[in-house]
């Protein structure tokens, strides 16, 4: 009841320090497998849509989220180029090197993330659902073009496609919202209401987090607060997966 | 009666997002100079639901149920003797609510017939009040916007405004809804949104048959006339269209219709409708009804499109069948777990100073859309969402006879 009040802005999103820093272009790096690794600050952003934003739902309830340590998110979801390069076998049903890869279970996803850090020698994982949505936001208002930024329902001719071929966030990642859904580490369960720090969500339940809306979704699922809980094992034709690296 | 601006005519209630800039203020502003987490309650109407409510308010520890109003001395004595509300806080007549207003208590339930709903709304924003308002909010166009109205101005002043539909609270209806919406049963063709229950009303037809001229018998069978109640498909089916316009998130542009009064021989409204509703796209939602006979109750809205079935029950499951199905569940006490989840809601609004009141403007939408729909089964040719709105028809109840 005496909890200190959020106050929501046009802009749902602040970032301490200067608004829309995400690293500088020198930060980013490009692994053996060819992923271009965008360094992101830490920063503070409010996660969730506020009550009376259009197309929202009740579950995104808005709260503060700080993360405190920086990371590296790929620009693109992993293609299926980038995939074989890593695991013996892919199934994708829509084929092609610079499609994002999908049909793949969120273990699978996992076993992704460990097989790609024995080869970098580096820790690669799902981003958290804090770190997904705080980098589709990007310090940035809400999209109004979502056509320049997204495959969607509208405009995929029901396929994915190759990765990269729309405008990037301000930060310079491309397809957060649209061509393929994507996996994150989170546990899916209803927001705390209170402010969180690093938060990786519930330690079990029976669905994954999945994120941004894909080839297949209607505009309402193309918004960085949209999520969806999704069973591990499921192995959907529109869901796929984008990596982060942390940092030391 | 006001002429609807040209301008915003056509965008009026038309998406749900119309209302609701979000207003987030100080709990101490909220709760006034009391500064304290206790809300306290004033009961607009004693009947039935009224008192039913009224208990669940009370069991909710966050509120004290302070004053109430009815009409009848009986009703009100009924809930005061239950919850503890002194006689001289209880108050009767028409005008019995105003002196609940002109009180003490932070808010009011209003759960009064329909008719009575925007006004009463109304004058408790403006005396400072928050508003939990039951469904439907009004009988006819003036009074959604008389709605629509207060809870804009509830929002600039501070203060909650709810209405109660339990449909909208429910976890189960939440996913299945946002799954239908985010595209996962594909382009949305087609659906039908279904009342069908037993004679709801079978007391108030005993005392109509009884007195059939009785002014004050006639506001006490509220349910069985059209003013007071806004007829069958606004005041009870509203549950099935509120989730097709939910689903959609859109108003429709047209309606065909037709219905009767088939099964009693009191009252004026009918017990039987059914609509044709054209939404945005060319989505045809056909709507039926009917509040008679034995053997066959369900409110369901089922919702078709290119690659899977949206089906929900408010007594039985609720689930999305297709290439993306969703197992959902089934529905165990939506009547009172919806209730409940709102009264709640209700109170951590005020509580967290959240004065968005984002019920509002669906609510509208979708009273309207009955509206639409029962203007055209009247009518009996084809009614069209601009004319109704530009029409700003009125229903008008008898009142005469009865004391203020």
């Amino acid at each position: 009841m005496a909890r200190p009040v959020l106050a929501l802005v046009a802009l749902a999103v602040s970032v301490a320090g200067p608004p829309g820093h995400a690293g500088t272009p020198a930060d980013v790096v490009t692994n053996s497998v060819g992923m271009r690794m965008v360094w992101v600050a830490p920063g503070s952003f409010v996660m969730g849509s506020p009550p009376g934003e259009p197309l929202r739902q009740e579950e995104e309830t808005p709260h503060r989220v700080t993360l405190t340590r920086a990371f590296r998110i790929a620009a693109t979801e992993v293609t299926q180029r980038q995939w074989l390069a890593v695991m013996p076998h892919g199934r994708s049903p829509q084929p092609g090197a610079d499609r994002p890869v999908a049909s793949v279970s969120w273990k699978e996803a996992q076993e992704f993330c460990l097989e790609l850090s024995r080869k970098e020698g580096a820790t690669y994982r799902l981003p958290t659902e804090a770190e997904w949505e705080y980098a589709c936001r990007a310090s940035a208002a809400a999209v109004t073009d979502l056509a320049a930024v997204a495959w969607y329902s509208e405009n995929s001719d029901g396929t994915a496609h190759p990765v990269a071929l729309k405008a990037p966030n301000a930060w310079g990642l491309f397809d957060m919202l649209g061509n393929v859904a994507e996996w994150t580490m989170d546990v899916y369960a209803p927001y705390p209401r209170d402010d969180a720090k690093d938060p990786t969500g519930p330690p079990a339940g029976p669905t994954r987090v999945v994120r941004g809306g894909s080839w297949r979704s209607f505009p309402p699922a193309l918004r960085c607060a949209a999520r969806v809980g999704t069973p591990e094992s499921y192995q959907l034709a529109h869901v796929g997966l984008r990596v982060v690296q942390v940092v030391e | 009666m006001q002429k609807p601006n040209d301008t915003t005519r056509r965008e009026f209630l038309t998406t749900a997002a119309a209302i609701g800039a979000p207003l987030l203020v100080s709990p101490r502003t909220a709760f006034g100079s009391q500064a304290s987490s206790r809300v306290t309650l004033g009961v607009l109407g004693c009947g039935g639901r009224g008192t039913w409510i009224a208990e669940l308010f009370q069991k909710h520890g966050g509120y004290e149920i302070r004053a109430a109003a009815d009409y009848f001395q009986d009703r009100v004595d009924n809930l005061g003797a239950k919850l503890q509300v002194p006689p001289e806080r209880r108050h009767t007549g028409l005008d019995g609510y105003k002196k609940v207003l002109a009180g003490d208590v932070d808010a009011v339930a209003i759960e009064s017939p329909p008719y009575f709903h925007p006004i009463q709304a109304r004058e408790a924003v403006e005396a400072g009040k928050h508003v939990y308002l039951a469904k439907p909010v009004a009988v006819d166009v003036p009074g959604c916007r008389t709605v629509e109205e207060s809870g804009r101005k509830a929002a600039e002043k501070q203060k909650a405004f709810l209405v109660d539909f339990q449909t909208r609270t429910d976890p189960l209806y939440r996913e299945a809804v946002k799954r239908a919406q985010y595209g996962d049963i594909g382009r949305i063709v087609c659906g039908e949104a279904t009342y069908f229950c037993g004679p709801t009303f079978d007391e108030q037809i005993k005392w109509v048959t009884e007195k059939p001229n009785d002014p004050e018998v006639r506001l006490r069978a509220w349910g069985l006339d059209r003013a007071l109640s806004g007829d069958v498909i606004t005041e009870q089916n509203i549950h099935a269209l509120d989730v097709a316009s939910w689903v959609l998130d859109a108003a429709p542009l047209r309606a065909v219709g037709t219905g009767g009064r088939r099964a009693r021989s009191v009252g004026t409204c009918w017990d039987q409708w059914a609509v044709i509703f054209t939404f945005p796209k060319d989505v045809v939602v056909s709507f039926a009804s009917k509040q008679l006979g034995q053997g066959w109750d369900d409110i369901c809205c089922r919702i078709y499109g290119t690659e899977g079935t949206l089906d929900t029950h408010y007594f039985g499951e609720v689930s999305i069948r297709g290439k993306l199905p969703y197992r959902g569940g089934k529905m165990t006490a939506l009547y009172q777990d919806g209730a409940v989840a709102n009264i709640a809601a209700f109170h951590d609004s005020i509580a967290r100073g959240d004065f968005s009141n984002p019920t509002v403007a669906p609510s509208v939408r979708s009273n309207l859309t009955t509206i639409l729909g029962r203007t055209a089964a009247l009518r009996g040719a084809p009614a069209t969402w601009d004319e109704m709105i530009a029409a700003n028809e009125t229903l008008t109840a008898d009142l005469s006879g009865l004391r203020s």
